[in-house]
């Protein structure tokens, strides 16, 4: 029992700060899906950019990664408008394919503007105050602190995203304008800008959460994809356009991709060989997403179908 | 007999596109034989393969409405039968290939039942994830090679028709042409059938086509399985032509979505849309890549140009190039409802 109960420890805790990550990725997703019933194919291209600009910025400007992360926020809020009003609202107005292939297109031309300026090649942070940073908390369990504090900011991001739309009168017209969109614009709720709006704190959210991932993850221009496929699951998990559905999906998720390490911790324990399953580990996230579709399609807390 | 004779019925379309239709037959029976680089071989055969994929497609995407972006998998099915039985059992490419679309399409069955009962975006990603998941499997299965895929040996004596090897490419072309008529027939044939009707009824509105009497959810399982069958095909024969295949390459995402995109691209639920999208999609790719991309230093800014060809497209005509030209040809008669 020695060795099992550290390991299980272990990837319990990774799994629930790495869950916590997965969140915050999804959540501008699922505020951009429950405003307008757009599917995002970018999404995962705006992580990428926020993870590129916490890389570049901060050895240009001089300071830590973790002090860029507003700045991340600010040019994913910019690259959301920008792709609001230069071409998702022109999507609007055709059938749900031309809105696929207008934002794969978008993914593309991101993903390989990416390309153009950074280069092929991962690239990582290597220094910062969270970088190399860890604590010992229990019996073989490491908490990093980069993921910790990825953790603690999705925590504080949901918590002001809700707010924002629970509690003030701008978020009120965004509910609104997710329910009804012809209601919403009897009453005077310019829906344009609440579109915009829900692009704004989408991009935002999500480049911040490239921010922090970027402390821990290398980034290369094709780093998006995976991300966009788990938020994606996340999304549909949660259901679509549920906040609260969100954030326990992502942790759901973080804990569904540290289960083969548990497993095999267990494989090996049990001394049943070596017949890992790491490999598989995304591929649970892909079965659970498919059951829980077909299963329960408006997904775990949704309201939207 | 009726089905034979709606394959050849073309009388509904107006002249001008038949005319057009023969002149581009006619340019694809004697391209080989014009002057023409080895690339330009290369884009051709991509073409036809594409335009095949967007065929297929076209039935469940195009008539049915229904956006699929998981045909990848099939292709990978199609493929990999055809490799698997070839390295190991020395089967022949025209015994393997209705062996990997009777595999496909059996799968298709499985996962289309649940599939169905979703719509719209849900559908689209759940397509997206079931690809994924048949993907990651094979990348780990030692019997068809994981992730380093399989490779097809050569054989003695070439041209082998048995086995689908030849050195010159136009070999390859003309059975992909083959293919190709016998798809576009197939699909004309389709578009008169009582299930082409059906499923353009469930895509006008589902809830009256089911009030009609049609089994809207099995219509859709079909026209899956016909798409799937194109996609087989072309994915057995991609086998042969490549030697080399691997999951990254035949199964993955990228392949989905570009299938999706050629036919939507085009116009798709139009007998012509996916081949006008295969024939603007294939060359513009394959040209911008070799002027703009690696050659060039400016790795890319090729696929920048596409990405943001396609999104213009998708802003200006979401109907695709079909739906312009229609548009365009209806402003000209001055009849603004039609088209």
């Amino acid at each position: 029992m020695e060795t099992l109960l550290p390991e299980l420890l272990r990837s319990l805790v990774s799994g629930l700060l790495m869950g916590m990550v997965f969140a915050l990725v999804a959540l501008g997703l699922t505020v951009i899906f429950g405003v307008m019933d757009i599917v995002n194919f970018a999404h995962g291209e705006f992580l990428m950019i926020g993870m590129y600009t916490t890389l570049v910025t901060a050895p240009f400007l001089g300071v830590d990664p973790t002090l860029t992360l507003p700045l991340a926020g600010v040019v994913g809020a910019a690259l959301g408008l920008a792709c609001y009003f230069g071409v998702v609202q022109f999507l609007l107005r055709g059938p749900m394919v031309a809105q696929l292939l207008g934002t794969f297109g978008l993914m593309l031309v991101l993903r390989n503007v990416a390309l153009l300026f950074m280069g092929s090649e991962p690239r990582s942070v290597h220094k910062g105050w969270l970088v190399g940073q860890s604590w010992l908390v229990g019996p073989g369990v490491v908490l990093e602190s980069t993921k910790l504090a990825a953790a603690v900011l999705s925590i504080v991001s949901f918590v002001a995203v809700w707010w924002l739309i629970r509690r003030t009168k701008t978020g009120m017209a965004l509910t609104a304008t997710s329910l009804d969109k012809e209601g919403a614009r009897y009453v005077g709720i310019s829906t344009e800008r609440m579109n915009g709006l829900s692009w704004a704190i989408g991009g935002a959210s999500v480049a911040i959460a490239g921010g922090l991932l970027v402390n821990f993850w290398p980034v290369d221009p094709n780093v998006g994809l995976l991300f966009t496929m788990i938020a994606f699951a996340t999304v549909a998990l949660g259901g679509f356009g549920s906040i609260r559905g969100a954030f326990l999906a992502g942790i759901l998720i973080g804990l569904i991709v540290s289960l083969p390490t548990v497993w095999d911790a267990f494989i090996r324990f049990a001394g049943l060989g070596d017949f890992s399953i790491h490999s598989f580990k995304y591929t649970f996230v892909y079965i659970i997403y498919f059951l829980i579709m077909v299963i329960r399609p408006q997904g775990l807390f949704g309201w939207k179908q | 007999m009726e089905a034979v004779r709606n394959a050849f019925d073309f009388s509904d379309f107006p002249r001008l596109d038949l005319w057009v239709a023969g002149g581009v037959l006619a340019f694809l029976l004697v391209f080989p034989a014009l002057p023409h680089s080895s690339f330009a071989m290369t884009i051709m055969i991509q073409f036809l393969m594409f335009s095949l994929y967007g065929m297929g497609w076209n039935t469940i995407g195009g008539y049915a409405g229904q956006v699929d972006l998981g045909k990848a998998q099939y292709n990978g099915i199609g493929a990999y039968t055809t490799a698997v039985m070839m390295v190991r059992w020395d089967v022949p490419f025209w015994v393997s290939m209705p062996v990997g679309m009777a595999l496909a399409v059996g799968w298709s069955f499985i996962i289309g039942y649940p599939l169905f009962r979703l719509k719209g975006h849900y559908f689209a990603i759940a397509t997206i994830a079931t690809s994924l998941i048949l993907k990651d499997v094979f990348e780990v299965w030692d019997f068809v090679g994981a992730a380093k895929g399989m490779e097809i040996p050569i054989r003695k004596n070439l041209p082998d028709f048995l086995y689908l090897q030849f050195k010159q490419d136009y070999y390859y072309y003309y059975i992909l042409l083959a293919l190709f008529l016998v798809g576009l027939l197939y699909l004309n044939a389709f578009r008169h059938s009582r299930l082409g009707f059906q499923l353009r009824a469930i895509k006008d509105n589902e809830d009256v086509a089911r009030s009609l009497g049609i089994d809207a959810h099995w219509c859709k399982i079909k026209a899956y399985a016909v798409a799937t069958a194109f996609v087989a095909v072309v994915g057995s024969f991609h086998a042969c032509y490549n030697f080399n295949i691997e999951p990254e390459d035949v199964m993955s995402l990228d392949l989905s979505i570009l299938i999706a995109m050629m036919a939507l691209l085009g116009g798709a639920g139009s007998l012509w849309g996916p081949i006008i999208g295969a024939a603007i999609l294939v060359p513009l790719k394959s040209y911008l890549g070799d002027w703009l991309g690696a050659s060039a230093g400016l790795v890319g800014l090729n696929l920048v140009i596409y990405g943001g060809i396609i999104m213009l497209i998708a802003a200006v005509q979401p109907r695709g190039v079909w739906g312009m030209v229609e548009a365009a040809l209806a402003r000209r008669r001055g009849d603004h409802g039609a088209a």
